[in-house]
């Protein structure tokens, strides 16, 4: 989506706008309120004496607040300076508008102020495949609002429109004659509320107490991560947005006991997603810890507990993505939930850990005992569809389910060198890593929390049999790394892939072959300059703009200098995160999920994906975790070792007040890593350049 | 053949402690429409253990449903969080107890 329209988020509430606020959606395009997954407004166009308004500026003054500053007039010339316009939005179960019209001249106006307002009630798939409606629509004046409807059986989501100034409601529209003394203003407050009725707490409308509420709110968030300073003043910036971005991205959906978690990302997946909570829960442990804590309890009371062939439902699995549009409503789509991904499974199992690693926070390891042994033995009871002792995935809703269940879930992503694409079921390398990491970590629970060792003794005898397996099986002998994955008859998938990274991270890969993978990783193949491309450069199937074919994620990237502090290669971590954060430059410090896997050398800049989400979560959490890889913060027992490897440019950072089992820690380092990024252009002279690409 | 939503309740009825409950307390009370009378039964829950009783009494979740769509909830053959979204079932009160008893339910026949 441009990065020229205005967003305004609460959760899995949004508002997408042109730069006037006004809201004027094509079947296919992504503005609109958003609630839900469901479209509430389709349009939303405010006149003044039949003329459209000109934007003079927009502050966004919060993620769930804006500021429109218009005038009357449309050309490029500004015809009558004699009024403004001010447009204050927040979101909120729908939005709360406050309209101000000043008049600046000596003498009175009359003016005729109109609102227009449509719904498609679009569900966000419809949106993005352009599908057609079954239902019909209504529009009806009530008590002097205007409420529009869209009726499918028992299917009803309708959208209240009333406003604090008394207007002349039609079914199109709120409709104001006014007159505005000289040197005086005329204001209304206009609310629109999304509304689903019979499902639970959803109908509450927009209390106006919300915003201060929400501001003391985000101030306690930033007040409770890390502070940092910095002699690089770009990694500050960064740093300061992506813990407000992530703070957008959470929400609390009623169906998760008011507790907030974080959403993939805008506009197209603010909602429930397994993988996407967990990465960005471990990307932030060591900033917000209870960000994990909500993940694992919200994930936990939505673990499978049946075989469904329409959602890829098992016993224990961890979901995939929770839905409340038209299209999961009616069955057409799977999404009540969808549980078909073969790594958020092991990886709960991982979070908890990890979790507990940090905060010490052993209650909620009791808590979730039942739900991580579930996890674990869903890896050998479900995951291993070859009876071989690998994670493998195939779908069983064979219509809507997903082909690909893991992170790089394209159609094309898991490739022979030749380009040639494996038969299901399929055993990728990542999913063995994150079984094996997940089996060691439960060991760990098991022993010190469970109080089972012999659970203890099973998986970890289970872990070591599955890496020796691993090492034997999946490594490519002539090149010297491990193969994407396995297909049906046991033989290598061998293109070479970013997944490498990921092996590294879980602990799988032996020490002995651990210098030729990392030697893969930075090597021109995979590494641009900025970062590790999804696929090396020489495979078949390789497009520097192809979503998981050679394109440089964020987040794949923060995962993989976390895996390389792993194994001590420090120096190659801090590269890989100056790469990144030199990129996050060019975004004003908002990484985009995904950026063109070109060289740096040859286009300077990063090239954002076209479609690619923003903000995101994964990427908006990929600072937080680059800056626990920089500075080699590892929890050891009760306390927390800080090791930094720095690039050089950051020069002197301090993280301070870092929460964990310890209290609050600070953690100094100087850089010293000389990274050779070639020439460094700085973004400054790039950024407009980098913004259209 | 005794029908469906009978068999869910006798099951809950008798299952005592379940582990997936472990950190739930509260009641959900059934309402099933559309036979001569409505008929409530409460399903309660408490750290874990599992009581049900049939009648009205406070709750802490209100299902209002029609009794046939009820009964094929209670074989398998309608999805219940789907069926809430699609508005087929109401809930009023405290979602999260929807979220706990639809676990309990089976998985769709084969």
């Amino acid at each position: 989506m441009s990065d020229e329209l205005v967003k305004v988020l609460d959760g899995n509430t949004f508002v997408v706008s042109d730069d006037c606020g006004d809201i004027e959606a094509s079947p296919t395009d992504p503005t609109g309120l958003f609630a839900y997954d469901t479209r509430f407004l389709s349009k939303w166009v405010l006149t003044i004496d039949g003329e459209r308004l000109n934007a003079l500026s927009v502050d966004d003054l919060q993620y769930f607040e804006t500021r429109f500053f218009l005038v009357p007039g449309t050309g490029t010339v500004y015809v009558d300076a004699r009024l403004s316009v001010i447009r204050q939005r927040d979101v909120a179960n729908g939005f709360h508008e406050v309209l101000t019209i000043l008049n600046h001249g000596e003498e009175p106006v009359k003016l005729r102020v109109r609102i227009d307002a449509a719904s498609d009630f679009a569900d966000l798939f419809e949106v993005k495949d352009a599908l057609e409606k079954k239902g019909s629509y209504v529009a009806r004046v009530e008590k002097g609002a205007l409420r529009l409807g869209y009726d499918r059986e028992t299917y009803k989501r309708s959208t209240l429109i009333s406003s604090s100034a008394r207007a002349r409601v039609d079914e199109s529209g709120l409709a104001f004659q006014i007159t505005i003394p000289a040197h005086g203003e005329w204001t209304t407050e206009l609310d629109v509320v999304a509304q689903i009725p019979g499902f639970g707490g959803l109908e509450v409308p927009p209390k106006r107490s919300r915003r201060r509420t929400m501001e003391a709110n985000l101030d306690r968030w930033l007040g409770g991560a890390p502070r940092m300073e910095c002699d690089w003043e770009p990694l500050k910036r960064t740093y300061g947005r992506s813990l407000v971005d992530l703070a957008a991205l959470r929400f609390a959906p009623p169906v998760a006991g008011g507790r907030s978690l974080p959403a993939a990302g805008l506009p197209w997946f603010m909602t429930m997603f397994g993988r996407d909570s967990i990465f960005t829960s471990l990307q932030a442990l060591p900033f917000t810890p209870e960000l994990a804590a909500t993940t694992l309890r919200a994930l936990g009371e939505w673990q499978g507990t049946r075989l469904d062939d329409f959602r890829d439902e098992d016993p224990g699995r961890i979901l995939h993505e929770l839905r409340y549009g038209e299209l999961t409503a009616f069955e057409e789509r799977p999404h009540s939930p969808y549980y078909g991904c073969a790594d958020a499974t092991p990886l709960y199992v991982v979070l908890l850990d990890e979790y507990e690693r940090w905060t010490g926070d052993r209650k909620l390891v009791r808590d979730l005992e039942y739900e991580a042994r579930s996890a674990l033995a869903w890896i050998d009871e479900y995951a291993d569809l070859q009876g071989n002792g690998y994670v493998w995935y195939e779908r069983r809703n064979e219509e809507t389910g997903l082909e690909n269940q893991c992170w790089k879930d394209s159609w094309d992503s898991i490739s022979y060198r030749d380009g040639r694409l494996p038969d299901f079921p399929r055993a990728t390398c990542e999913l063995q890593g994150y079984a094996y990491d997940a089996k060691l970590r439960g060991a760990r629970l098991a022993r010190l929390v469970w109080k089972d060792p012999e659970l203890a003794d099973q998986l970890e005898r289970q872990a070591a049999d599955l890496k020796r397996r691993f090492n034997r099986d999946f490594w490519v002998e002539d090149d010297e790394y491990f193969a994407l994955a396995l297909d049906v008859e046991g033989k290598q998938v061998d293109a070479l892939a970013s997944n490498n990274g990921h092996l590294l991270w879980s602990g799988i890969v032996d020490k002995s072959k651990a210098k030729a993978v990392v030697r893969h990783l930075m090597g021109p193949r995979l590494f641009t300059g900025w970062g590790v491309r999804t696929l090396a450069e020489g495979e078949a199937r390789f497009n520097p703009i192809g979503y998981h074919v050679g394109t440089v994620w964020p987040f794949d990237n923060s995962f993989i200098a976390w895996g390389l502090r792993r194994y001590g290669f420090k120096d190659e971590a801090a590269t890989i995160a100056a790469g990144i954060l030199d990129a996050a430059e060019f975004f004003q410090g908002r990484l985009p999920e995904a950026f063109g896997g070109y060289e740096r050398q040859q286009t300077k800049y990063p090239v954002q994906y076209p479609t690619a989400c923003s903000p995101q979560a994964w990427s908006t959490g990929t600072p937080l975790l680059l800056l626990r890889a920089m500075l080699g913060l590892e929890p050891l027992g009760e306390h927390l070792v800080v090791d930094p490897a720095l690039p050089a440019s950051i020069g002197r950072l301090e993280l301070l007040d870092i929460p964990g089992r310890w209290g609050r820690v600070d953690a100094f380092g100087r850089g010293r890593v000389e990274v050779d990024g070639g020439q460094r252009p700085r973004a400054r002279a790039a950024n407009s350049a980098a913004r259209r690409g | 053949m005794t029908e469906p939503e009978l068999v869910l309740f006798e099951r809950l009825g008798a299952v005592g402690k379940l582990p997936l409950l472990k950190r739930a307390s509260g009641t959900m009370l059934c309402e099933l429409t559309g036979g001569k009378r409505i008929e409530r039964w409460r399903i309660t829950v408490d750290n874990g253990a599992v009581a049900v009783a049939r009648g009205n009494g406070p709750a802490d979740c209100v299902l209002r449903a029609d009794r046939t769509l009820f009964g094929r909830m209670a074989a398998g053959e309608v999805n219940a969080f789907a069926a809430v979204l699609r508005g087929a079932v109401t809930i009023e009160g405290n979602p999260r107890l929807l979220v706990l008893f639809q676990r309990l339910l089976p998985g769709p026949r084969s």
